[in-house]
């Protein structure tokens, strides 16, 4: 009986101790539950190489342009900016007028704390700090070449101790406290969208100076977010910031988008709160998406048969209130050639590995079909893509396949030395490759698939010592430049063009079509440049990622953005659904 | 020997056991790692912005230069900042120790007191029932990866039963502790199998020397015998495996801070790995290997304490 007693108390008691340790939601607060399914590096503009970082900084810095919120296709607007520049005559100068009384956040860099106005002075200021070579900035390519004066500049302040930013720079002034000038040394419309990407947001030079090296820890922004305490840990946690200027949620949209007008006119950020959960698992933020703890999530590739079928979700997550979206994503994936080895010189070859490779059930395989699969290299809604186009020698067409390889001089393989197919070592990338390596079997081309930590496999690429390879590349901004340039002969490696192909009449009608301004004759231009390499089969088109979002009930005016990475502003949350649904996780 | 003479006789040996350490840290650096210039300027990096990197990181100084360097940083324990966060690597070190040592240092005292205490248990009815349940369930226990244990510790426990958090960490006291109670009961299970096994064999050992006869034979109780006399002998054992440990309880748990989102060590660790940040790695490894030799001196002194017959030498 005693005993009974005793391990009755310690049955109950563990289970009170179980009960409480977990933490219920208050759904009173307007708070954004998000997850970055990477480390954030840190919070210093020029250093936003990647979109997750570009996401977290973005929340907290702003530039003079950004992406319209409901427009599809992308459309730039002014953001810091009063206006769209005015642009001279021979597309070379492109002036600003900043919004007065922008201020910087509070921070103990500014007297008293205050932060203060922004001025023209200030993106002059974040300009040359990106050129600046002594910060190692990664996104100098933006600038590179591209404002007069400035590359001199850099070069001429390298071998000085400190760079100094006084001197006058011709390519980028500060005309009056309002007004800012650009001069370009060639006509190049995509630099506009370089003052959209977080590279070139403002900084102010007082926590630069205050912060040193850990500024990258110190964000100070302008933007509708303050960041209280970085410490690169597993949760960061935003909140409002209190002198954001005066901006609305927009009035107009896309037709597609119109369904997101419902907070028209309303002033931003719409919630109080932002937590970000740094999650690399997929399994916990899966769970936590399940149980009502985060607002959206991205389905996992081992989640997806059980939560969609023929793209509906299953009826479990509608009953909880979920949403599914899904986007095109403004990406390629591909399999390269290094055009350094003579082998790959050969097109024939490249066209029978092409024909031979099913990119049908790789989608199957590795992307839960949910894919498109790529004929070019320039993806759909970009101007350039081809609408409707097929590549002609697209797989499977075994038989073409093996009648282009022996054309190429190797029938049924014979004398044809063996690849080696280079991967940054995971469980895809090698299920990926051994899927290729059986695929190049079927014709007779032998594959050696050799892995390589992350680093190594960036570095060897780098140093252009791969033969084949796999890659990705996501938009930076949308303007087929950003992936012709893939195969741009200067860009070979270390640049983007990490195949390294050189064809010096791509070349030039990739520089003549990159200097027009946006018009049909420069679509048909980028459309012809896109086709040529198609057909050429510079690289093995593999396919186009969509973005397969899942949303609670209670999250509103979301839709997946490639570019839009200040998206939170945006978004809102319906605390009384919140309640309501809850009840049902 | 005197105990003082001894540990300043073992404090001095750590000076060329850093120097060795250090000069495998900088081998592997320099000959191994991959350029770390790749990944720290991104994908559109030039010939020049790479040169200009190594030139700041100090890459392009002579091998000596760069050494001696590292073995300075051993010896004033200035490791100056991470390559990739920019921060300080001894504030980056707090900031992880406590996360990783609210699921370590409770999971290896747990561990540790329930393996011990199961092993006496099972040794003092060796070959009866309880001792063949608990060697089956031991070896049953050690055959499921870790992984297992943590996705359906995951599922079934925090999502399905709601009993814990599924994942998170807060850093305020006693803010953290509904969120390590899941990784510690999981990581429990998967370390006392093996522990058990090991203490059993250690304490099985014992329990047949001749002593034990002997104080059976003088009428000693059982429960005597194992606590003041099995127990005693097997210490020395005991406490090297023991010890040992302790250094790893700041290394943290990888796969747990992973997949919990413990902003530990294990996690910082291996991003600097990911990321070629050679100060957080050289930082790590010359840190791990001091606490090797450290509690390497602490588990000699420790034998004296436990074997009065035991000198230093």
């Amino acid at each position: 009986m005693k005993m009974r007693n005793i391990l009755l108390t310690v049955m109950s008691t563990t289970l009170l101790i179980f009960a409480s340790c977990t933490k219920k939601q208050d759904t009173n607060e307007r708070v954004l539950n998000l997850v970055s399914i990477t480390e954030i590096k840190g919070y210093d503009p020029i250093m936003a190489n990647d979109l997750y970082s570009g996401r977290e900084i973005s929340k907290i810095y702003e530039g003079l342009l950004n992406y319209h919120w409901l427009k599809v296709p992308y459309e730039l607007q002014p953001n810091l900016a009063e206006a769209m520049p005015e642009a001279s005559k021979d597309g070379l100068t492109y002036t600003f007028k900043i919004r007065p009384g922008i201020k910087f956040q509070d921070d103990i860099a500014f007297p008293e704390g205050k932060g203060r106005e922004v001025l023209a002075s200030d993106f002059v200021y974040s300009i040359k700090r990106l050129a600046d070579s002594k910060n190692q900035a990664e996104g100098w390519w933006v600038l590179d070449g591209k404002l007069k004066g400035l590359n001199e500049w850099r070069d001429k302040n390298a071998k000085l101790p400190a760079a100094n930013y006084d001197e006058e720079v011709e390519g980028v002034k500060a005309t009056d406290k309002y007004t800012i000038q650009f001069k370009l040394k060639k006509v190049f419309p995509q630099f506009l969208y370089g003052l959209a990407m977080p590279y070139t947001y403002v900084v102010a030079k007082e926590a630069v100076d205050k912060y040193g090296k850990e500024f990258i820890n110190h964000p100070v922004g302008t933007g509708p977010y303050v960041l209280p305490k970085f410490d690169q840990g597993k949760r960061i946690i935003y909140t409002k910031n209190p002198t954001f200027r005066e901006k609305f949620y927009p009035s107009d949209s896309s037709p597609e988008l119109k369904h997101l007008l419902a907070d028209a006119g309303k002033r931003l950020p719409l919630v109080d709160k932002i937590i970000v959960n740094v999650m690399i698992e997929s399994q916990p933020a899966w769970l936590k998406l399940n149980k009502g703890e985060i607002d959206t999530y991205s389905i996992p590739k081992d989640n997806f048969a059980t939560a969609v079928k023929d793209n509906k979700l299953s009826p479990e997550l509608i009953n909880k209130g979920l949403a599914l979206s899904i986007t095109p994503m403004l990406d390629l994936t591909y399999t390269a050639f290094n055009y350094d080895n003579k082998l790959f010189q050969n097109t024939k070859l490249r066209k029978a590995m092409y024909m031979a490779f099913d990119e049908a059930k790789s989608n199957e395989l590795f992307y839960n079909n949910t894919a498109f699969p790529a004929q070019s290299v320039i993806p759909p809604g970009i101007a350039g893509n081809i609408k409707g186009y097929i590549n002609p020698f697209k797989g499977p067409n075994l038989e073409g396949a093996k009648k282009m390889l022996a054309e190429a001089g190797y029938p049924d393989g014979k004398g044809l030395p063996e690849i080696t197919y280079d991967i940054a070592d995971s469980t895809t990338s090698r299920q990926m490759a051994e899927f290729f390596q059986k695929q190049m079997e079927q014709i007779g081309i032998k594959i050696k698939v050799q892995a390589s930590p992350w680093p190594e496999f960036l570095a060897k690429q780098k140093k252009r010592s791969l033969q084949m390879f796999g890659a990705a590349w996501g938009a930076d901004y949308p303007d087929a430049e950003n992936f012709l340039q893939l195969l741009y002969g200067p860009n070979a490696s270390p640049g983007a063009n990490s195949s390294n192909y050189n064809n010096p009449q791509f070349n030039k009608d990739f520089e003549a079509a990159v200097a027009m301004q946006d018009s049909p004759e420069r679509t048909a231009r980028y459309e012809k440049l896109n086709k040529f390499l198609a057909e050429d089969v510079v690289v093995m088109f593999n396919n186009h990622r969509q973005s397969y979002s899942l949303t609670q009930g209670w999250l509103r005016n979301y839709h997946y953005s490639d570019l839009n990475l200040d998206y939170v502003q945006y978004l809102n949350l319906d605390t009384a659904k919140k309640a309501e649904l809850l009840k049902k996780f | 020997m005197n105990l003082y003479s001894y540990i300043l006789r073992r404090l001095l040996y750590v000076i060329p056991v850093l120097l060795g350490v250090c000069l495998i840290v900088f081998v592997i650096f320099n000959v191994v790692a991959p350029d770390p210039a790749f990944l720290l300027l991104g994908r559109h990096a030039t010939l020049q912005q790479i040169a200009d990197l190594h030139h700041e990181l100090g890459m392009d100084r002579p091998f000596l230069i760069q050494y001696l360097d590292i073995v300075k940083s051993a010896f004033t324990f200035d490791f100056g900042y991470s390559w990739s966060s920019k921060q300080q690597i001894w504030e980056m070190f707090k900031a992880g120790a406590i996360p990783s040592l609210s699921i370590t240092l409770p999971l290896f005292m747990l561990v540790n007191f329930s393996a011990i205490s199961i092993a006496l248990l099972v040794a003092f009815y060796r070959g009866k029932l309880i001792d063949k349940i608990v060697l089956i369930v031991s070896i049953a226990m050690m055959s499921i990866p870790s992984l297992a244990y943590i996705l359906f510790g995951q599922w079934f426990f925090a999502y399905k039963l709601g009993w814990f958090e599924i994942s998170g960490f807060d850093p305020s006291i006693p803010g953290f502790i509904p969120y390590v109670i899941l990784p510690i009961l999981l990581y429990v299970m998967i370390s006392i199998g093996p522990d058990t096994r090991f203490y059993r064999a250690i304490i099985l050992d014992e329990v047949y020397q001749d002593y034990v006869r002997t104080a059976r034979a003088k009428g000693v109780s059982e429960l005597s015998v194992m606590f003041k006399h099995v127990l005693k002998n097997a210490m020395i054992p005991i406490l090297t495996y023991v010890i040992i440990q302790i250094p790893f309880l700041l290394l943290g748990l990888l796969l747990a801070e992973s997949f919990f989102s413990i902003p530990g060590l294990g996690g910082m660790v291996l991003k600097a790995i990911n990321t070629s940040d050679f100060p957080v790695i050289k930082a790590m490894t010359i840190l791990s290997a001091l606490g090797f030799i450290i509690f390497g001196i602490i588990t000699d002194v420790l034998y004296t304490v436990v074997d009065p017959r035991m000198r230093l030498k």
